[in-house]
């Protein structure tokens, strides 16, 4: 009995590719109790992510278990023979596939958290189809020991991958849990848009938007639950806020040293963090001089992003260090000991104990 | 055996420092309070050392000024222990341990160097000893608000530079930072204050170049929190000061 692996990611298939591939949630009990139908294969797992479509499963003949699901996957999605390139694991390969998926490592931003509760919610749902065994269980398990201990044990999360988080985390090292900071955006475009809303996602508060266009600054600050000032009157919200997102697309600059050096005088010490995402750009140059004051134009975001990425990419020979002295010590031959848990006579107990307790933090 | 402890303490402050410099460059992300039991180690031989030398005098041993570092050093180490964790500020260990490990390696040069030995002891007075430890406790709380203050100044300098290095991400906020140093800037006045009280109340009368020099320190720590609280001083100016105002404290230390 070995376990095995089938799947597409956005690094083998493109989205075209991957929409049609994808099962949707309300199917894949369905899907799984179908799967484990076979004769060859008999635990089974699906994940199925906008970046990635895998199944995991246990199976005598992985070999022949491996052409099924491809045949499978044929004949109920709409892929013709041969449109598809799946890569295929089989026993270590497979964990250590699976292990690198949890740690964030195949993810389209490196070291990611949301597959991590993604692969946990895949895990879930076949565990409550009841197409899990000793063999998937163990492996899940493992899977989610081996995603915390690589993100605890390496710097694999830290650095910022893209603008939006190059701002907040530059916000945080400013001013700490950003809890009640207050949020200016002048200019409504998209990049404020989604800068803002990283912001938010942390705890950021009263969204202040402006925008030469009126209609666009309440259209946006209603999406952002914030209010709308007219463009005349941004100036004067400055003594109100932490950080100022500047996205017009005036030809010069609009926020002026001499602006935010008056402002400050009155801030009695509070810190003003200035995102500049504007080309050509809004905010004079000389305002990163003023003390207390943090300017970053979008080149300089962006330069962080760059280090960030390739500070992950730096990362990934230790995570994998990590993963492979994981399996070395308790991975795949521990699997291969296992009996078939569902083939064996009498109750599985790795089973049974898992069913029996909710999966709350494997 | 005591000059055995001074070494063995600046030792460990030293190993606490190169273990943090390692981790930090490393690729693996240090373990989180690694400076704690390293800084306890060191505080346990520091203490052994001033009983020594406080047995050896027969009072409070800050007879000289190797004594009155290491004594300072060890209230650091004692505030850094007690608040380091409840002010949530990571890598004030990695910044204290060098400053601490400066100071008794003067130490130990000056002793080893010329060692006054030991003085006539002192009828014994509990104003005079509440005095003495509260006075280098707020030391202790002064250095440490310095040591905020450098990490304000370095972290402040990440930023405004736009290409922040890894130590970056390691480093506490600056509102935290500030927050810290007002704190500690508090406490080592209030401590300082009773120490002040205290020495109205010894047997033996303080010698006047004493009373001013400690009296100036007390009053530029209590102007520079008074005008932070009514004028809000900017993170800047506030960080100069700390530093400078320890700077200060300790020179007038070398001259008691």
């Amino acid at each position: 009995m070995s376990i095995f692996c089938l799947g597409v990611n956005h690094k083998t298939a493109p989205v075209e590719i991957r929409e049609r591939l994808a099962f949707a949630e309300k199917s894949v009990p369905q899907h799984l109790s179908e799967i484990c139908g076979m004769d060859e294969i008999s635990e089974a797992v699906v994940l199925s992510t906008c970046n990635r479509v895998e199944i995991y499963g246990g199976s005598e003949t992985p070999a022949a278990a491996l052409d099924k699901l491809v045949e499978y996957l044929i004949g109920h999605f709409a892929v013709e023979p041969g449109e598809v390139e799946f890569y295929r694991h089989e026993a270590d390969a497979a964990a250590q596939h699976l292990f690198e998926v949890a740690s964030g490592l195949d993810s389209m931003v490196l070291g990611e958290t949301e597959i991590f509760g993604q692969v946990k919610k895949a895990y879930a749902m076949a565990q409550t189809t009841g197409t899990t065994s000793r063999r998937m269980n163990k492996l899940f398990q493992q899977s989610f020991t081996v995603g915390k201990l690589v993100r605890t044990s390496t710097r694999i999360q830290q650095g910022s991958t893209s603008i939006g988080s190059a701002a907040v985390d530059l916000a945080e090292k400013i001013f700490g849990q950003l809890d009640g900071c207050r949020v200016m955006i002048i200019g409504a475009g998209e990049m404020s848009r989604t800068t803002a809303q990283s912001l938010l996602s942390r705890g950021a508060k009263s969204i202040i938007v402006s925008n030469r266009s009126y209609d666009k600054a309440e259209e946006l600050a209603l999406e952002l639950k914030g209010r709308a000032v007219r463009f005349d009157d941004w100036e004067n919200c400055l003594d109100d806020v932490d950080i100022i997102i500047s996205s017009t697309s005036a030809p010069h600059a609009v926020v002026k040293h001499e602006m935010i050096h008056r402002v400050m005088s009155g801030r009695r010490g509070h810190s003003l963090f200035l995102i500049d995402i504007a080309v050509p750009r809004d905010i004079e140059d000389e305002v990163n001089e003023i003390d207390n004051v943090y300017l970053y134009n979008i080149d300089q975001l962006q330069q962080i992003a760059s280090e960030g990425k390739a500070r992950r990419e730096k990362q990934i020979a230790v995570c994998r260090g990590v993963i492979d002295e994981f399996l070395r010590e308790k991975g795949i031959e521990a699997l291969a000991g296992l009996p078939d848990g569902r083939g064996g006579s009498g109750p599985d107990p790795i089973l049974t104990e898992t069913a029996a307790r909710p999966l709350t933090n494997p | 055996m005591d000059d055995l402890y001074l070494i063995l303490a600046t030792l460990a402050f030293l190993g606490g420092f190169i273990l943090a410099a390692v981790s930090l460059r490393s690729e693996r992300p240090r373990k989180q309070g690694v400076n704690i039991p390293i800084a306890a180690v060191g505080l346990v031989f520091q203490s052994l050392f001033l009983q020594l030398r406080g047995e050896m005098h027969g009072r409070c041993p800050i007879t000289n000024g190797a004594e009155v570092l290491v004594f300072v050093s060890w209230s650091i180490v004692i505030m850094y222990l007690a608040l380091g964790k409840a002010f949530r500020l990571s890598l004030l260990g990695v910044f204290t341990m060098p400053m601490v490990f400066f100071f008794q390696l003067f130490a130990i040069v000056y002793l080893l160097a010329a060692d006054p030995g030991p003085r006539p002891p002192a009828a014994l007075d509990p104003w005079l000893e509440l005095h003495a430890a509260m006075s280098l406790l707020a030391y202790g709380a002064f250095g440490l608000a310095g040591v905020a203050g450098v990490m304000y100044f370095f972290q402040d300098r990440q930023l405004k530079s736009h290409h922040p290095g890894r130590l970056f991400y390691s480093m506490p906020p600056i509102r935290y930072l500030v927050a810290a140093l007002v704190r500690l800037l508090v406490i080592g006045a209030v401590l300082l204050s009773v120490g002040i009280v205290a020495a109205f109340f010894m047997k033996v009368v303080p010698d006047r170049g004493h009373l001013l020099i400690s009296g100036a320190v007390w009053i530029v720590y209590l102007v520079l929190i008074v005008v932070h609280f009514i004028k809000r001083l900017p993170p800047k100016p506030l960080s100069f000061w700390a530093i400078a105002a320890f700077a200060f404290a300790l020179l007038t230390l070398s001259a008691l």
